[in-house]
């Protein structure tokens, strides 16, 4: 399929990439993971806002959270997101802070 | 534990060696070839020479790894650089941070990346504050990213505690007396014990329950 790809003979193929399933993740490592935002939150945090959205996939969810901003255009729920940064372990799940991200 | 230290002035030098006493793993990062000599004498710890700002090298000190980050660089703005970068690179699950100016201590907190900082002019005015005052309430430390602090009373003879057992005070549940020095000697209170005047009272509390306790130990 690559080399096709490669030469433009499949033209309306997206390029596939696999995702580590969210139940998977392993704290303090770095990774790339898809998920679908399933809930949003602006929360302030001692009187500076944050942007906390919670993406889940079939085995599981993660929280992701930008400091310092109220919103990111793009970002509503049911959007696909690509997230990439390290995780860390909090009470309430494992949790991204400031990644880097792409909308899907 | 594995400790990474950001700046190897005469703070973090000293906290290095006494760490690596403990029987710690520590790494201490400077860029000032100045300093860089005394750090690599330091027995027990690795001295890395680079600017701890830079990702590549926090990530070479193995910051990754690491269970503690204490950035007590003489310079606010690298240590919460080093913070952030520690917490949102690395997950770092405890970043200690030095304020060196009180002005910028406002700035030290989890938006930072800072779980805990330490600011020595506040420190001192509170102790000396602590040392010289009877019957009023000293807020010495913050644990838990300020959600949580240990405050000290040295009960006046008007307080409402004197002479009566701690059980009965009618502290709120969110906080607890865990040491009281009496005559200079600390003693472990229960339920049972009698406060007297001149009794150092320390007490771990809710940030949001300091205020019930300034009523109970100190009165209105």
């Amino acid at each position: 399929m690559s080399f096709l790809r490669r030469r433009g003979r499949v033209e309306k193929a997206e390029p596939t990439e696999t995702f580590p399933p969210l139940g998977s993740l392993v704290p303090r490592r770095h990774v790339r993971i898809s998920g679908q935002v399933f809930r949003l939150k602006m929360r302030p945090s001692r009187g500076l806002p944050a942007f906390e959205v919670m993406l889940i996939d079939d085995s599981g969810s993660v929280i992701v959270v930008w400091t310092g901003r109220r919103a990111i255009g793009g970002i509503g729920l049911g959007r696909r997101l690509v997230v990439e940064g390290v995780p860390m372990e909090e009470s309430r799940g494992l949790v991204f802070t400031n990644p880097a991200y792409e909308l899907r | 534990m594995r400790i990474v230290i950001a700046g190897a002035g005469s703070v973090g030098t000293y906290m290095a060696e006494e760490l690596a006493g403990l029987g710690h793993s520590v790494v201490l990062v400077d860029n000032d070839p100045a300093v860089a000599k005394r750090g690599e004498s330091i027995k027990g710890a690795t001295f890395l020479f680079g600017d701890a700002c830079d990702v590549d090298v926090l990530a070479s000190a193995g910051v990754a790894e690491a269970d503690v980050v204490a950035a007590v660089t003489g310079d606010d703005e690298d240590n919460l650089v080093v913070s952030l970068l520690s917490k949102q690179e690395f997950g770092v699950p405890r970043v200690v941070a030095r304020v060196n100016f009180p002005k910028n201590e406002w700035l030290f907190n989890e938006t930072w990346g800072v779980d805990v900082s330490v600011s020595t002019p506040h420190l001192l005015t509170a102790l000396v504050e602590e040392a010289v005052t009877v019957g009023s309430f000293v807020h010495l430390l913050n644990f838990e990213r300020g959600k949580a602090g240990l405050s000290e009373v040295t009960l006046a003879p008007d307080s409402p505690a004197v002479e009566r057992q701690i059980r009965d005070l009618g502290l709120p549940r969110e906080a607890t007396v865990v040491g009281i020095i009496r005559d200079g000697h600390v003693m472990a209170p229960n339920g049972d014990f009698v406060l007297r005047v001149h009794d150092e009272v320390l007490v771990l509390s809710d940030a949001g329950a300091e205020s019930a306790v300034r009523a109970v130990l100190v009165g209105s």
